[in-house]
């Protein structure tokens, strides 16, 4: 399955940091197709993976003021299928003289893109995401996810445990919670909070999926999808696009909008071992490995970073990011968003578009989208204070891969 | 009555292990270059990556790590919700996902004694005996 596929990350090196910028970004819709498709009105087709696609590009396009002749190259990612290279760009009305197909999820394609900049294959890219699972009706869990063949580049925790009955990426959070629980003497409640404050983010996002912000008792009586996790500590499922458009970064200097500098970026995987590392270690190790490479890279530290994006697919994996990147000390993640540091007057402002969890499951495509407009600073009402670097974290159940960002100008 | 279970992953080295269940014993493979155990089944050592390895006996005891409980219907009701979930410590080292026998995430303590058991199930692969952990 190429959600997992093995996109070569260009080296964590300081030659490669700032060489391109973010200069466009685009959204669709989340909010309104997420409710068009609970309740269709009569005649309603869901949009398409192009027809989102083009929308997101077209936005991006007119967000960063270029015009459409200047794109010299593209690339397509696609959770679950989209147009090939040649495709999309005559859909969008483009000839790149780059175009490749790019992986899917973040963080991979943009390094790729940030390393084919530096290397002088094009000099203003538009990146192109796009994700329907929602409408193709994607199953997160259960006897769908195989291994051999089939299931190509599947992690084996997602299909051996079968028998069992263990199935699905909440149970993967769920166990993690479970233990941190015991280790530090949670109480359940006190996770709530996490996904509490995401959801008073997207409160201020009129493009959130979800918008209502609930009390610790509204968590606690929503339904558990796997105990002890409830219903809001899982992401959403929904579709959209987001299209980011990139330049070389001493090309963007005199643009409408401040450039957006891509600094740094980093990955690490677990090898072996991934119940311990995982469940007893948070993914602590790897998120330890690709955070130093990444502020490497970026000449910067925790201490420099002033908005935070995590990959929120559960809410405790928020907080093994947050623990596991140095920002909190380990086993004080959730206190540390109790004690407020995760709201935009904290210590670190974390996904403040509302995440994975209420604005958009994007696969981490959006969370670059906000971190753009925050280090731009025009986020509006849940703008970041001052905010000048970023850091930009897309994290699986067994790998981590954070992007460090700094405000160009 | 052998419980029908979703599908177990078949194949070389995984049939192994189930050959050993069948006869009542928890047995890891080793890896015969750097000693650790390895599970699931593995062609070659993942912390290695030596290729030769032994089927290497489990006490059976182990002490429990974490738990689930699934409320969410991952199998089209083949297993009744809901139902729980525990990775055990076994004395070995390596940790082992499994289902509890006999007690319930209720009562559920932080490192409480454990050993297998084996129950009889059945998927599409046939009957097969499953290896669950009873408290101790
Ligand atoms: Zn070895």
């Amino acid at each position: 399955m190429a959600e997992y596929g093995a996109l070569v990350m260009p080296p964590s090196i300081p030659e490669l940091s700032r060489k391109a910028a973010i200069v466009g970004v685009g959204e669709t819709d989340y909010h309104d197709d997420y409710r068009a498709q609970r309740k269709p009105p009569p005649g309603y087709e869901p949009p398409t993976t192009e027809a989102l696609a083009s929308l997101a590009f077209e936005r991006a396009l007119a967000d960063s003021g270029l015009k459409r002749g200047e794109i010299d190259g593209l690339t397509g990612s696609f959770t679950y299928g989209g147009p090939p290279p040649a495709e999309l760009a005559a859909l969008l009305g483009v000839k790149p003289r780059y175009n490749i197909a790019n992986g899917n999820i973040m963080a991979g394609p943009l390094p790729v893109v940030c390393a084919a900049i530096a290397e002088g294959k094009a000099d203003i890219v538009a990146m192109v995401y796009a994700v329907n699972s929602r409408s193709v009706g994607r199953v997160f869990g259960g006897a769908t996810h195989l291994g051999g063949a089939e299931g190509y580049g599947t992690p084996p925790s997602y299909y051996y445990y079968h028998p069992w009955g263990w199935s699905s990426q909440a149970a993967h959070w769920a166990m993690i919670f479970a233990h941190y629980q015991m280790k530090y003497g949670l109480r359940e409640e006190d996770l709530g909070a996490v996904a509490q404050q995401v959801r008073v983010h997207a409160s201020r996002n009129p493009n959130a999926v979800m918008q209502t912000p609930f009390t610790i008792e509204e968590y606690m009586s929503s339904r558990y999808i796997v105990r002890p996790l409830h219903l809001l500590d899982i992401c959403l499922v929904n579709d959209g696009a987001v299209c980011l458009i990139v330049r070389r970064a001493d090309m963007a200097r005199d643009m409408v909008k401040t450039p957006v500098d891509v600094a740094g970026w980093g990955e690490a995987r677990i090898k072996h071992s991934k119940f311990d590392v995982m469940v007893r270690q948070q993914l602590r190790p790897q998120l330890e490995e690709a955070g130093g490479q990444a502020f490497a890279m970026a000449g910067l530290g925790q201490a420099d970073i002033g908005h935070f994006e995590g990959y929120d697919a559960g809410s405790m994996h928020l907080i093994n990011q947050i623990e596991g990147y140095g920002f909190a000390k380990p086993g004080e993640g959730v206190a540390f968003c109790q004690a407020g540091e995760m709201d935009l007057t904290g210590r670190l402002p974390t996904n403040t578009e509302g995440g994975n969890l209420s604005c958009s499951y994007m696969h981490g495509w959006s969370q670059v989208a906000e971190t753009v407009r925050q280090l731009r600073h025009e986020a509006g009402s849940r703008q970041v204070a001052g905010v000048r670097n970023a850091m930009t974290s897309l994290a699986q159940t067994d790998q981590a891969h954070p992007l460090v960002f700094a405000r160009g100008d | 009555m052998a419980e029908k279970r979703p599908p177990r992953t078949l194949g070389p080295g995984h049939d192994q292990f189930w050959e050993w269940c069948g006869k009542g014993e928890l047995r890891l493979q080793k890896c015969t270059g750097c000693g650790a155990l390895i599970w699931p089944a593995a062609a070659a050592c993942e912390r290695c990556g030596d290729g030769e390895m032994d089927w290497q006996a489990m006490t059976g005891r182990g002490k429990l790590v974490s738990w689930c409980s699934f409320h969410q219907d991952y199998y089209g009701g083949m297993l009744p919700l809901p139902y729980d979930c525990i990775l055990v410590e076994l004395v070995e080292g390596p940790l082992f996902l499994s289902n509890p026998s006999g007690f319930g995430c209720e009562d559920i303590e932080p490192g409480m004694a454990v050993a297998v058991r084996f129950i009889d199930c059945e998927d599409d692969g046939g009957a097969y005996r499953l290896p669950v952990f009873a408290r101790v």
